[in-house]
């Protein structure tokens, strides 16, 4: 299947503004933003803490709808889902 | 009731909202958190717009890195304190309306206290730390709360209707890192006048609130984006409860 990965701010500006990806079939979104981190060590620190736990601060969503880091293990992709990754800016 | 002088200036709002809508604008009172790169365009557009009572508050001193984007201070206002360099200008602009400065660091202690008895807040911060003070007191004190942030090219805003919407915990429940975020002028410039579009559409009551999404300017691509959020029943701030209460929870 494949999944359409949209990346806003910061996170763009590491992975590119949009990219597809080929998933195996029941792939969670856990798996998927653990394959973006095994693409290089600026994408692993951007999603993910020391001890390999997702950013909280990181605005994760599926088809424009915000998951919560609960729910990324359980949430299984499908065939032309659009997950977009946004690490919030914060200035003013 | 407007003055003979009040429906000439704007006459070109009447037409849209009606002198019930702009009465509406002057009798109410915005607190607006920051006046630097989002609150000087939101302050402008507000007073412009004759919201009647204007609060500004922030703690800071203009200086010269911060003239490529606050468009209320300028070269001579380096070193001034920022309030009362914007305050100027905003009276000028607007001698009709009511302009209250406060130099000050708002804080979770503080607050409450200073939003409290204003309609409206908005959030022209530099940090999620403050920003989480001002959204827990405009949820205290039951104020609709406009949301923004900047870096670089890009931004993003919302509307937080306290007791109704998702709040901005809900929304960013952890601060992001704090830096020195670069950005051109015209990213704060634009979230800074969204804001005040919100607010003035929320004090008049026209069209649709930007309630529960998150509105992504990518400037990059120059294009919007809307992220549907829902309310977070455990939110520490705003859910059940722990309304408020402090408490913060692992998601």
């Amino acid at each position: 299947m494949r999944v359409q990965v949209k990346a806003f701010a910061g996170f763009r500006e590491i992975l590119g503004p949009d990219i597809a990806l080929e998933l195996p079939e029941g792939s969670t979104l856990t798996g998927l933003l653990e394959g973006l981190g095994r693409r290089s060590p600026g994408i692993q620190k951007a999603l993910f803490d020391d001890q390999g736990m997702p950013l909280k601060s990181v605005i994760i969503m599926v088809n424009k709808k915000r998951q919560t880091r609960a729910e990324f293990g359980s949430r299984e992709l499908h065939d032309g889902d659009e997950v977009a990754i946004y690490p919030p800016v914060a200035g003013g | 009731m407007l003055t003979d002088s009040e429906r000439e200036r704007y006459s070109r709002q009447i037409l849209l909202f009606g002198e019930e809508g702009q009465e509406r604008l002057k009798l109410s009172k915005v607190f607006i958190a920051g006046v630097g790169g989002l609150g000087c365009p939101a302050a402008a557009y507000l007073a412009a717009a004759g919201v009647g009572h204007l609060v500004i508050a922030d703690c800071d001193a203009v200086d010269r890195t911060n003239l490529n984007r606050q468009i209320l201070h300028h070269e001579a206002d380096i070193g001034r304190p920022k309030v009362l360099s914007a305050g100027e200008k905003i009276r000028s602009m607007n001698p009709d309306i009511e302009v209250e400065l406060l130099v000050v660091t708002i804080s979770e202690s503080n607050a409450s206290i200073l939003v409290s008895g204003c309609d409206l807040v908005v959030d022209a911060l530099d940090t999620f730390i403050d920003r989480y003070a001002i959204n827990r007191a405009a949820i205290r004190n039951n104020i609709p709360y406009i949301h923004g942030a900047v870096s670089g090219f890009d931004g993003h805003m919302a509307t937080i209707i306290p007791g109704e919407t998702a709040c901005l915990e809900c929304m960013v429940p952890e601060a992001p890192p704090r830096s020195v975020f670069p950005v051109v002028g015209t990213t704060p410039g634009l979230i800074g006048v969204l804001q005040a579009h919100e607010a003035i559409k929320q004090i008049t009551g026209q069209g649709e609130p930007l309630t529960n999404q998150l509105v992504l300017w990518d400037g990059k691509a120059s294009q919007f984006t809307m992220i549907r959020v829902e309310r977070d029943p455990d939110c520490p701030a705003c859910g059940g409860d722990s309304r408020a209460s402090g408490r913060r929870r692992e998601i």
